[in-house]
């Protein structure tokens, strides 16, 4: 059986329940369609692409790039009719997200990758950090430059994993959340050598990459005595919750710490005093690896609330299905200019609301969001710091470390 | 497969649009958009694709594609969501042809508030455009149960109906004037008479209603100005149980005839539908067996209205032993209508297994006296053809209040049908075709009509609209043949092609 048929074997059934019915609920929640207003970008149309190709009339070349078209937010999958309304009685779940990333996966195995990723994932090959830098090469020797002064051990039973962007570009994302947490009181060590978590590479269809990356981190979180994992990163807690898993089975035994939850609990039990007034109106973009695939939108908007002074001016979380930074999935590796369209109107959306800064708690978010230009972005943690009094440090881009 | 149209014809259409990428010819882009969420012969795909999509982005652009599909023959296809439960918005078989999708001319050019008229492009959905509207107080109540997806454009070209029709009105009665590219790909503003925002006149003829519910064979709508109404300040829904069918038919007559102008909607679930529910759906709550038809009434407006009008929805619908359901179904239930649209995705063979299925949505349009006689034909023809064929399934059926503002005497009439798509070949599509022709049959049978929203574009209704139409027949060929002279636009839908003969 080739390829293409053992991934049509695998997926009919799911498409054909899209495809069956055909409602398209997907649609206008769908960040990239928004945008493009391209039918082939809808989660219908890949799924479609599955009875199209049982049916001889599309292969992988034909639908390559439709399915580079999505940030794997997951939004479509939460508003489909057939998770909503058949969830528990059939346990169905319509799965988009897995097509997409077995379809890209599909699409390197064919001799179908796509430029932009290629060089991306060469890149990550050669230096187990992704290439977040630009021209400028990232290397296992600055993966800890950011934790300068502030005195983390490497080891423990408690590790700290922090995602490439966070390493090297936003690193006060970073030192606000490590601050917080010696704030509180909480032991953490870093990796001896801190690979990429490998969602990304998985994202884009690089498995064998994801897959080489997952089991250097785990054998490094092995040989340090980890058994509880911190994951501050959206992005790193999918992976650590979801590849890692598929990839282990039972011997991934590791307790993975969602940063934001753990953030809140401390602020919860007073661990973390926010004491320091921040005058200031903001409004909070839920990030969609937290909010529409992890289900994850209190801690966030509880922290927020606790910070004294702050104005914030929610919106609620179905509303924010719609919403993206579009800096997720590989989009902006890709595609940019999509994503920079995307991130300009969920910052049109902020400023609607006549807010002076939109608050996320995803980097991958932030970089996007902060490019538009027309608003301030912080991360939750770093403006949970100056509630806390903490001087973070570290640099929001790339040029502040130059 | 249907090819793709010649490199000299695309590169006209490339010049047409200035950009490449919204001139799409690949195999991906002609293969999903050659269908919608009706059932579809899915064994001959490739015979419903079109020549090459377009995503144009002006009227001028529409008019310039337009005017090239005249020149060349070539057929033209207008197409929005694509949402429709009939084909109107997808090629006809072996024919081809451009298709011209809206979906990029989504832009709100204006909202007038004090007129009370908000401008749209004909690719925006209603879902979007309300979210825009809501801080201003004000709403466009087009209410399809495919709210969240479907677009202006579209349900003007359908002739669209809404849950809320019988208080706020359909489509039609909401599209106040539209811009139009004709046939021959002339612009043309078309209103009541002339004046976009005014919603009455008697100058020259009344081309609007035209206009609406076309099925995309007189033209495409490129710019719309719609109705805009004041948010209502709260809702009331109520839900009764009856032991018999017959019992909450003559409920319904007498919920529909009290006069109370608040009243959005009533809507009459029959014996097979509870039993469907009861089977297959998980968020029908379990009533006891004896349960076998249920009415949905819903009303909104001041409180002023509202309020007291809801005592009389109550005692009325307590008439011939109805049963109050309580709050939370009545509540729940009516908000989760827009999504229950989508519950009927699996069906069971006659052996009880579920499978995914398709899911064929009748929208008869009939008079509330022949309501309980059509409801027994229907469900023994669709019967017959479970038995002999194996791949159906029959969800039961759904009356709707049908008329705008004038709720007592016709209704829209929805019998859901399950189609095991998967095992469609040609003497499965054929079997299915013969089953809708033999429903449509016994709606022309007691005076109504085969459609009331979804067009008459699909197989086994297509061929029957020159009886349903009778002696207008004749005046609808000949302004078919006097816009369209060449046949160029959606050409073959609704046996138009009669016209040319």
């Amino acid at each position: 059986m080739t390829r293409e048929n053992e991934f049509v074997e695998r997926w009919r059934d799911n498409a054909y329940g899209c495809f069956s019915s055909g409602h398209k609920f997907c649609r206008e929640v769908c960040p990239v369609m928004q945008v493009t207003r391209n039918e082939n970008h809808t989660p219908t149309s890949f799924h479609a692409s599955i009875v199209a190709m049982e049916k001889g009339l599309v292969d992988v070349a034909d639908v390559a790039d439709d399915f580079v078209h999505c940030t794997q937010c997951g939004a479509c999958e939460l508003r489909c009719p057939n998770t909503l309304f058949t969830g528990d009685f059939y346990r169905h779940r319509t799965e988009t997200v897995k097509v997409v990333k077995a379809m890209r996966a599909l699409m390197v195995e064919t001799g179908n990758e796509r430029e932009a990723w290629k060089l991306w994932n060469e890149r990550l090959a050669a230096n187990h950090n992704e290439p977040v830098l630009g021209e400028v090469d990232v290397s296992q020797e600055h993966v800890a430059d950011w934790a300068d002064g502030l005195d983390i051990p490497v080891g423990g039973e408690t590790i700290l994993f922090v995602d490439c962007e966070a390493a090297f570009y936003r690193t006060s994302y970073t030192r606000a959340f490590a601050q917080l947490l010696q704030r509180a009181g909480v032991q953490f060590g870093l990796m001896r050598e801190q690979w990429c978590c490998g969602g990304p590479a998985a994202e884009m269809g690089y498995l064998d990459l994801a897959r080489t990356h997952a089991e250097h981190n785990v054998a490094d979180w092995r040989a340090v005595g980890a058994k509880r994992i911190i994951a501050p990163d959206p992005h790193d807690y999918i992976a650590f919750t979801e590849d890692y898993p598929a990839y282990f089975g039972d011997d991934y035994d590791f307790e993975i710490v969602l940063g934001v939850e753990l953030v809140a609990e401390l602020v919860r039990d007073g661990r973390i005093a926010l004491t320091e007034p921040v005058e200031r109106t903001v409004t909070y973009h839920d990030p969609c690896r937290l909010n529409k695939r992890k289900g994850v939108h209190e801690a966030p908007r509880e922290l927020l609330r606790a910070i004294p002074g702050l104005e914030f001016k929610d919106v609620d979380r179905v509303t924010q299905w719609s919403y993206c930074s579009g800096g997720g999935g590989g989009l902006p590796v890709e595609k940019p200019e999509i994503t920079a369209e995307i991130s300009r109107r969920r910052v049109q959306r902020a400023q609607d609301l006549e807010v002076d800064a939109l608050i996320s708690a995803c980097p991958w978010s932030e970089r996007p969001l902060s490019e538009v230009g027309t608003l301030e972005v912080m991360d939750l943690f770093e403006l949970l710091a100056q509630s806390a009094g903490i001087e973070v440090g570290g640099h929001t881009s790339a040029e502040a470390r130059a | 497969m249907i090819a793709a149209l010649d490199d000299a014809v695309l590169d006209e259409l490339r010049a047409i649009t200035g950009d490449a990428d919204r001139v799409l010819a690949n195999v991906s882009s002609r293969a999903f958009r050659t269908r919608v969420p009706a059932p579809f012969p899915v064994h001959r795909w490739g015979e419903h694709m079109p020549q090459v999509a377009v995503l144009p982005t002006s009227a001028q652009e529409v008019s310039e594609i337009v005017k090239l599909a005249n020149r060349l023959n070539i057929p033209v296809v207008p197409r929005a969501g694509g949402t429709g439960l009939s084909d109107g918005a997808v090629p006809m078989r072996g024919r081809g042809g451009i298709l011209v999708d809206v979906k990029l001319m989504n832009r709100i050019h204006e909202i007038d508030l004090v007129d009370r008229t908000v401008t749209v492009g004909p690719g925006i959905n209603m879902l979007k455009l309300n979210e825009e509207l809501r801080p201003h107080g004000v709403f466009y109540p087009d209410d399809p149960a495919s709210y969240p997806c479907s677009l202006v454009g579209g349900r003007i070209g359908t002739g669209g109906w809404s849950l809320l029709g019988s208080r706020f009105g359909h489509t039609r009665d909401l599209v106040i004037s539209m811009e139009v590219v004709l046939p021959t790909g002339e612009i043309v503003e078309i209103a009541e008479g002339g004046g976009r925002k005014l919603r009455k006149s008697s100058t020259g003829l009344t081309l609007k209603h035209l206009f609406t519910g076309h099925q995309g064979t007189l033209g495409i709508c490129t710019e719309a100005t719609l109705e805009l109404v004041p948010r209502p300040e709260t809702e009331f829904a109520a839900f009764f149980a009856f032991d018999d069918y017959m019992k909450a038919h003559r409920t319904t007559g007498a919920l529909t005839k009290s006069g109370l102008a608040t009243l959005a909607g009533v809507v009459l679930f029959d014996e097979w539908k509870l039993r469907y529910l009861r089977r297959d759906d998980e968020a029908y709550i379990p009533q006891p067996e004896d349960v076998r038809s249920v009415i949905a009434v819903a009303m909104y407006g001041r409180r002023a209205e509202v309020e007291p009008a809801s005592k009389i929805v109550m005692e009325l619908g307590r008439l011939n032993d109805g049963r109050y359901l309580g709050d939370e179904i009545s509540q729940g239930d009516w908000a989760s209508r827009h999504d229950r649209y989508a519950t009927p995705l699996h069906g069971r063979t006659l052996d009880g297994q579920a499978v995914p299925m398709s899911w064929h949505c009748e929208d008869a349009a009939l008079n509330y006296s022949v309501l309980p006689q059509v409801r027994e034909e229907w469900h023994a023809i669709v019967d017959r053809y479970i038995r002999e064929y194996g791949i159906f399934d029959d969800w039961g059926m759904f009356a709707y209040t049908n008329g705008a503002y004038k709720p007592w005497a016709d209704y829209l009439v929805e019998i859901d049908v399950g189609i095991w798509e998967q095992r469609l070949d040609e003497t499965n599509w054929d079997a299915w075709v013969r089953c809708k022709r033999e429903i449509s049959e016994v709606s022309l049978k007691y005076g109504g009509s085969m459609t009331a929203c979804h067009g008459a574009t699909r197989e086994g209704d297509a061929e029957l609209v020159p009886t349903e139409m009778g002696s207008s027949w004749e005046v609808v060929k000949r302004i078919k043949r006097a816009l369209d002279p060449n046949n160029v636009m959606n050409p073959g839908k609704q046996s138009m092609d009669e016209a040319y003969e």
